[in-house]
């Protein structure tokens, strides 16, 4: 199993009044090669869960296995290993270094592995082909499209070769022609062999997924495929 | 995560922020040049006044005591001043011979009575440590020596214009002159001391003192010139002459010590508080300088909190993030700090050669803690986001606004 999560909470201001559950016993197994959807309102919880299979945010409890490693007693420097090989993010909002150019920011986490400058020149070039966006490699972000940013993001995220690709919202500030293009690209990377994690609130692109989960309250009220959802 | 990839991400950021970069770098460059400059020229200035001083007559003494009722308190004053070893490196005295003097050599005839003033000759009786406490330097031959003085061999030593009225370009050294018939051999020949002619410096002609019978009642005793060892001596020994001479003097005399070291002591307070005013301004030049870096860094922690959640999303660790903005830091500052000195170098060189006319460079110690200073802040509050941001959650990091 790549992803093993169980009784996994996330709780803020927990024993006060304010007591917010955004994660509340959510229990959920990805394995590899999977493509899921994970919807739900805004509020659900859903990119909490994305945070924290993610590892850039720390359940407050609960069991997380990560291909096979239990993930919670990881130092800080094994969890940024962790994020660097194993997993790829895609923000909703880029999330790109406005001051580096689109080779330059889909070299960093390259640079992170410790890759050597050929290495990395290989991996960039290859990655920034995969999106379609090679000859934009000396612009920087605020010279592109919301979408050409996103393809780039993407470009960064799949550079390591990560065996997850975590996407929260990839095309929620993207136009729907737009959209459609970068999830065409999640789904070539899933057919490649990727593992795909695609957080969403729009159901005719979470109805591409052949898994749904949702999430309500930060309870997974429904998990199974695009019939069972209704989709 | 190795040394050289920090720096390889750090100077790719420098390069990605040029603005920030520039910005940051000019607040430690105008902080640096300005501290510089200032202080260095406020030294040259003081160094401007000591040698101008210095130039007069460093830590002299002026000695001079007489009585209207014709008792020579010359030779108790002379053996008083000579105890005084302690403060003194010399004393000699300096007494002026008036009158009708004729001094000879060959057909050349120069007079005090009857010569231009600037082609008068000054003579004047002193012992072997004339030269020394009158700042006069020897260009030929040798000055008094103590034997001249004990056995009161006829020989003198010539100021540099007297020598050359006498003898135009001829070497004076070895040869007579006579003093109202008196012959003496021209042993020494002072160099050029006062091109100015503030004080007919370079007419001198020196005598032993003990030739003074050879004028009898035209010599003016009484008059002594004492060299002290420094500064602090000069009023040591200042008081301890005011404090003997009303004895000796007693009702029928006066006497004075005095010393161009008084009035070089008030010129020295003034400079002292000017100094104290420019490094007060370069001060606040640095601190200036200091506020704009911090604004600078502090203004970009927003920007710089996101972009460490970015760097540790994609797998940056927290000691690779922390390295990655000291070596920001570090090249920034240095950068800048290596062009501020320059430029603060360079600045001191033109203000000063403009100005004095010399060039004093900056101490070492200015221009290190003016660096460190500067150098200081920019790291402090260059590491500062660093420190704040990379402990927390990516995800934390990520929600800055």
């Amino acid at each position: 199993m790549l992803i093993d999560v169980k009784d996994l909470f996330k709780i803020y201001n927990e024993g006060k009044e304010n007591e917010v559950r955004a994660l509340d016993g959510i229990t959920l197994q990805i394995d590899r090669g999977e493509f899921v959807a994970i919807i739900g309102a805004s509020g659900s919880g859903k990119s909490t869960l994305m945070n924290v299979l993610g590892l850039l945010d720390i359940p407050t409890y609960g069991y997380y296995h990560l291909d096979g490693t239990d993930v919670t007693t990881l130092t800080d420097k094994q969890q940024a290993h962790m994020r660097n090989r194993q997993i790829g993010f895609i923000f909703q909002g880029y999330n790109l270094i406005p001051d580096l150019s689109a080779a330059e920011n889909v070299e960093l986490p390259l640079i992170y592995q410790g890759l050597s400058l050929d290495e990395r020149e290989i991996r960039v070039e290859e990655a920034l082909n995969r999106v379609g966006m090679f000859d934009r490699s000396d612009h920087k972000p605020a010279e592109m499209s919301g979408g050409q940013q996103q393809r780039v993001a993407i470009a960064r995220a799949i550079a390591t070769h990560p065996p997850i690709i975590m996407a929260d919202e990839p095309t929620g500030a993207l136009d729907s022609k737009t959209g459609r293009h970068v999830l065409k690209i999640l789904h070539n990377l899933h057919q490649d062999g990727s593992t795909v994690i695609l957080i969403t609130h729009d159901n005719s692109i979470a109805a591409t997924a052949e898994r749904i989960v949702r999430i309500s309250d930060g309870k997974i009220i429904l998990d199974g495929t695009r019939e069972e959802a209704g989709l | 995560m190795n040394f050289k990839q920090a720096f390889k991400i750090a100077a790719k950021s420098i390069a990605a922020k040029k603005g920030r970069s520039a910005l940051t770098m000019l607040g430690i460059i105008i902080g640096l040049a300005a501290v510089i400059a200032l202080v260095s020229f406020a030294q040259g200035q003081n160094k401007w006044i000591n040698d101008y001083y210095a130039s007069l007559g460093d830590n002299t003494i002026n000695i001079s005591a007489s009585t209207w009722d014709g008792r020579d308190i010359s030779e108790k004053l002379y053996s008083y001043c000579q105890k005084m070893d302690e403060y003194i490196l010399g004393v000699t005295p300096n007494y002026r011979c008036w009158g009708d003097i004729n001094v000879k050599y060959g057909a050349k005839t120069l007079s005090t009575y009857n010569s231009d003033w600037d082609a008068q000759p000054q003579v004047t009786l002193g012992n072997q440590q004339f030269t020394l406490c009158l700042n006069y330097e020897l260009e030929k031959g040798r000055g008094l020596s103590y034997l001249d003085i004990k056995n009161l061999n006829q020989v003198c030593v010539l100021g540099s214009k007297l020598a050359k009225n006498l003898f135009n370009y001829a070497d004076p050294v070895g040869e007579t002159i006579t003093i109202n018939g008196t012959p003496l051999t021209v042993v020494g020949v002072y160099k050029e001391c006062d091109p100015q002619n503030f004080n007919n410096k370079d007419n001198v002609l020196l005598l032993p003192y003990t030739l003074k019978r050879l004028f009898s009642d035209q010599v003016d005793t009484g008059s002594f010139v004492a060299k002290a060892r420094d500064a602090n001596s000069v009023t040591m020994a200042i008081s301890l002459v005011n404090g003997y001479l009303p004895g000796l003097v007693g009702q029928t005399g006066w006497g004075y010590a005095e010393s161009p070291n008084t009035w070089q002591d008030q010129s020295n307070e003034q400079n002292r508080m000017q100094q104290m005013f420019l490094g007060g301004i370069a001060a606040i030049s640095l601190l200036v300088g200091g506020i704009g870096i911090m604004n600078i860094m502090l203004v970009t922690v927003t920007e710089r909190t996101r972009e460490i959640g970015i760097r540790k999303a994609i797998g940056a660790e927290r000691k690779s993030i922390i390295a990655q903005f000291l070596i920001e830091a570090c090249l920034i500052c240095g950068l800048g700090g290596i062009i501020g000195i320059a430029i603060g170098y360079l600045a001191t060189a033109i203000l000063c050669k403009l100005v004095l006319g010399f060039i004093v460079w900056p101490s070492v110690t200015v221009t290190m803690g003016a660096f460190a200073f500067s150098v200081a802040m920019g790291i402090i509050f260059g590491l500062y986001p660093a420190v704040k941001a990379s402990g927390l959650q990516p995800v934390e990091a990520l929600r800055a606004e």
